[in-house]
C-alpha cells in the first residue's frame, strides 16, 4: 500500500463561504475510493483544488509523481503541471475534443504524454508508437469500432468512454472521476462500472470517484469518504460508512432513514 | 422508372467525379492553372497576385483562428511589419548592398534580404504581442489584438524614429537585376507575380504540414476545449502562444510580397480595417477548411474587382460585402467551402461512408445524414430524390 495523493489541512473560501474546510486525506493506491456528499457538500471544489484549477486559501496537496514513492507538493501548481505529475480527471459534464474523432482525440493526449507536442514538421499520424499506443487505449476501452468516428455524433454513454480513454492516455498515476455515471441510462451504468473495475484490476493508476448514485457507489468502493459541508465527515469502509447515522444524516436528510 | 435510371447515372458519374479528383490531380491542375495565369493580360496577372497575396494573409490569420480558436482583429500588424521591413531595407540599405555585391545582381540580394529582415521584424514584434494577448480569450483577445495593430498604426503614422516616413509610407523600388546581356525586371508584372507564386505555394504547404502535424493537432483539441487539454497536459497558453509567433510570419510573408506589390509599405496595412480583410475572407470561404481562408480571398478580390468594373456600385462595394457576409453568416456557417461540399453531396453523395467520412468539417454531418437516408427508405424512392435534386441544383 502507497499513498498516492495526500492534502494537509486543504481549505478555500469564496470571500465568507468556506467551501473546502482543511481537509486532511491520504489516497492509498490499493482502493477505489469513493468521495460523497450532498449537493454543495465541496466535492467538486476539492477536485477542482486538486487539479489546480482553483488556488487554495491554504494547506497543500502532495501527488506521487513517476514510479517512486515521494510525494511531490503540486500545491500551487498549474493544472497542466499537476496533469503531467500524473493527476488525470473526468469532469462532471463530459469534456472531450467534440469536433474530432474519438482516435484524434486519444492521438492528442498521446502527444502530449509524449511531449512532442511542439513537433511541427512530422506528420501526427507518422508515430508508429504513437499509433500503437492509441489502438491499445481504444482496444483497452472499447472503442475501437467507433475510432473515426466524430465525438459530436457519439451517444452520452460513448462521450463519456472517450473521456476515460482520454485520461488513461497520459499514464496517470491517480484517476479522479467527477460523477461517471451522470446522465447515463441504466445499462450505460452498468457498462460503465464494470468497465472502471477492469480498468481499475489492469491498470496502475488509483481511481477516486465522486458519485450521486448510491449503488454505483456501494458496488465499486473500497472506501467512501463523506464530505459535509467542507469537511470529512466519516471515512471508512462502505459497510461501516453508509450505516453510520451522522451520514445518513446529512446525506439523506434526517426524514429520509 | 427512367427517373431511377437517372439516379443510377447521376451516382456513377459522381463518384467517377469523386475518384478523378484525387489530390495528386488537383494539385497538377492547379499548378497548369497557376502556370497559365503568367500568360493572362497584365492587369490580370496583378490581380492573381493580389489575390495569392490575400489568400497568404487570410490562411496564416486562421492559423489561429479556425484551427486555435482565436480570434485576432490585429493581424494587419504583421502584415504591415513584413511591408515596412522589406521597404525600409529597399530604401536605406539598397545603396550599401550594391557597393558590396555589385549593382548588376544587388537589387536581387538586396530584396532576399529585405524578405528575411521582414520576416524577423515580425518575428520579433509577435513574440511580445503575441505573450501579452494570449493570456486573454475570446473577445477580449479580439481586444488586444486589435489595440496592437491600432497601436503599430499611430507609432507608423507618427513616425518618432524616422524610418516610416508617416501618412506616404516608404516607396519600394524593386530594381533591375543586370547581369551583362541578362535583365530582369523584380517588380515586372509577370516576374512578380511568378515569385509571389513560388513563395505562396510553399508558404501554403508549410502551413499544411503544420495543422497536419502534432503541433497543428494539439492546436485543434485547445479550439475544442482548453480546459480539457490543460487537464491533459498540455500548456494551453504556451501552446497559444507558439501559434501566434507561427501565424505572424505566415501573414509577414504575405506583407512582403504586398510591399512590393503595391510598390509601397503604407499605414493602411495594420489599420483594423485591413486586419478585417482576413476574418472577411475567412468567414466567406469557411473557417473550418484548411482552403477556406484561400477560397474566402479568391471570391472577396474578383468580386470586388467584378463590382469595380461598374462605377455607379464602386462606391458600394462594402455595403455589397456586408450584405454577402451577413448571408454567409446567417445560412453558410461553413462558408463556401462548406457549401461547395454540401452541393457535392447532393449532387454526387451516394451514401458511401468513406466519401462522406473525407469531406470533414460541415460536409460531415450531411453525408452522415445522406447515408442514414439510404438505409432507411426505399432505394428507388431515395435515387428518385437524388435524381431530383440532381437536376434541380
Amino acid at each position: 500500500m502507497t499513498t498516492v495523493l495526500k492534502t494537509e489541512d486543504l481549505r478555500k473560501q469564496f470571500g465568507q463561504l468556506t467551501a473546502v474546510d482543511d481537509v486532511s486525506i491520504e489516497i492509498d493506491d490499493d482502493k477505489i475510493t469513493s468521495i460523497i456528499g450532498p449537493n454543495g457538500a465541496g466535492k467538486t471544489t476539492f477536485y477542482n483544488l486538486l487539479t489546480g484549477v482553483l488556488e487554495p486559501t491554504s494547506g497543500s496537496i502532495w501527488l506521487r509523481s513517476g514510479e517512486g514513492d515521494e510525494l511531490a507538493d503540486v500545491t500551487d501548481a498549474e493544472p497542466h503541471e499537476v496533469a503531467q505529475a500524473g493527476l488525470s480527471r473526468s469532469y462532471q459534464i463530459t469534456n472531450i475534443f467534440e469536433g474530432l474523432t474519438v482516435r484524434e482525440n486519444v492521438r492528442v493526449a498521446r502527444i502530449s504524454h509524449e511531449g512532442t507536442r511542439l513537433d511541427f514538421r512530422s506528420r501526427a499520424t507518422g508515430d508508429e508508437s504513437v499509433e500503437a499506443d492509441v489502438e491499445e487505449l481504444l482496444e483497452l476501452t472499447g472503442l475501437t469500432d467507433i475510432a473515426d468516428t466524430p465525438c459530436d455524433t457519439l451517444s452520452h454513454g460513448e462521450k463519456r468512454t472517450v473521456e476515460i480513454a482520454l485520461a488513461l492516455a497520459i499514464e496517470p498515476n491517480v484517476f479522479l472521476m467527477d460523477e461517471p455515471t451522470a446522465g447515463m441510462n441504466p445499462t450505460e451504468v452498468t457498462e460503465i462500472v464494470s468497465l472502471i473495475r477492469e480498468l481499475d484490476a489492469d491498470l496502475d493508476a488509483t481511481f477516486v470517484v465522486t458519485e450521486h448514485n448510491m449503488d454505483v457507489v456501494t458496488d465499486i468502493s473500497d472506501r467512501i469518504v463523506v464530505l459535509a459541508e467542507g469537511s470529512i465527515l466519516a471515512d471508512g469502509a462502505p459497510e461501516d460508512v453508509l450505516t453510520d447515522e451522522r451520514v445518513t444524516e446529512a446525506y439523506l436528510g434526517s426524514d429520509s432513514v | 422508372m427512367s427517373a431511377t435510371d437517372t439516379g443510377g447515372r447521376v451516382s456513377r458519374f459522381g463518384s467517377a467525379v469523386a475518384e478523378g479528383w484525387t489530390r495528386e490531380r488537383l494539385g497538377l491542375l492547379g499548378a497548369v492553372a497557376l502556370v497559365l495565369v503568367a500568360f493572362a493580360p497584365p492587369f490580370q496577372v496583378y490581380l492573381f497576385t493580389d489575390f495569392l497575396v490575400v489568400a497568404l494573409f487570410a490562411l496564416g490569420f486562421n492559423l489561429l483562428y479556425g484551427y486555435t480558436g482565436l480570434l485576432s482583429f490585429g493581424h494587419g500588424l504583421f502584415y504591415a511589419g513584413g511591408a515596412y521591413g522589406i521597404a525600409i531595407v529597399l530604401r536605406d540599405l539598397g545603396p550599401v548592398i550594391a557597393d558590396v555585391v555589385g549593382a548588376g545582381i544587388s537589387p536581387l540580394v538586396t530584396f532576399v534580404l529585405g524578405g528575411v529582415v521582414g520576416l524577423a521584424l515580425v518575428v520579433a514584434l509577435a513574440v511580445p504581442v503575441g505573450w501579452l494577448s494570449v493570456r486573454l480569450e475570446e473577445i477580449y483577445f479580439a481586444l488586444i489584438t486589435l489595440a496592437f495593430g491600432m497601436l503599430g498604426y499611430s507609432l507608423i503614422i507618427q513616425d518618432p524614429a524616422g524610418l516610416t516616413n508617416g501618412t506616404d509610407g516608404v516607396i519600394v523600388l524593386l530594381g533591375t537585376v543586370d547581369l551583362g546581356g541578362f535583365s530582369l525586371r523584380i517588380g515586372g508584372r509577370r516576374i512578380y507575380y511568378a515569385i509571389s507564386a513560388v513563395t505562396v505555394v510553399a508558404a501554403v504547404y508549410g502551413v499544411w504540414r503544420v495543422v497536419n502535424s502534432p503541433f497543428g493537432t494539439v492546436c485543434k483539441a485547445i479550439r475544442e476545449s482548453p480546459d480539457r487539454a490543460a487537464a491533459l497536459g498540455i500548456d494551453v497558453s504556451h501552446h497559444r502562444w507558439m501559434t501566434f509567433i507561427v501565424s505572424a510570419a505566415v501573414v509577414g510573408i504575405a506583407g512582403v510580397l504586398r510591399a512590393g506589390l503595391a510598390s509601397v509599405a503604407s499605414p493602411g496595412l495594420t489599420h483594423w480595417s485591413t486586419s478585417a480583410i482576413a476574418v472577411i475572407a475567412t468567414v466567406i470561404g469557411g473557417a473550418t477548411y484548411f482552403y477556406g481562408p484561400i477560397v474566402g480571398a479568391f471570391i472577396f478580390l474578383y468580386i470586388r474587382w467584378a463590382i469595380s468594373r461598374f462605377p455607379a456600385l464602386e462606391a458600394y462595394w462594402e455595403l455589397f460585402f456586408g450584405a454577402l457576409l451577413i448571408a454567409v453568416v446567417l445560412f453558410f456557417k461553413q462558408g463556401a467551402v462548406g457549401g461547395l461540399l454540401l452541393l457535392r453531396d447532393r449532387l454526387f453523395g451516394d451514401g458511401d461512408a468513406d466519401d462522406a467520412g473525407s469531406g470533414g468539417g460541415g460536409a460531415r454531418d450531411d453525408g452522415g445524414q445522406a447515408t442514414a437516408a439510404t438505409d432507411d427508405g426505399a432505394e428507388s424512392g431515395d435515387d428518385n430524390a437524388r435524381a431530383d435534386r440532381g437536376d434541380n441544383s
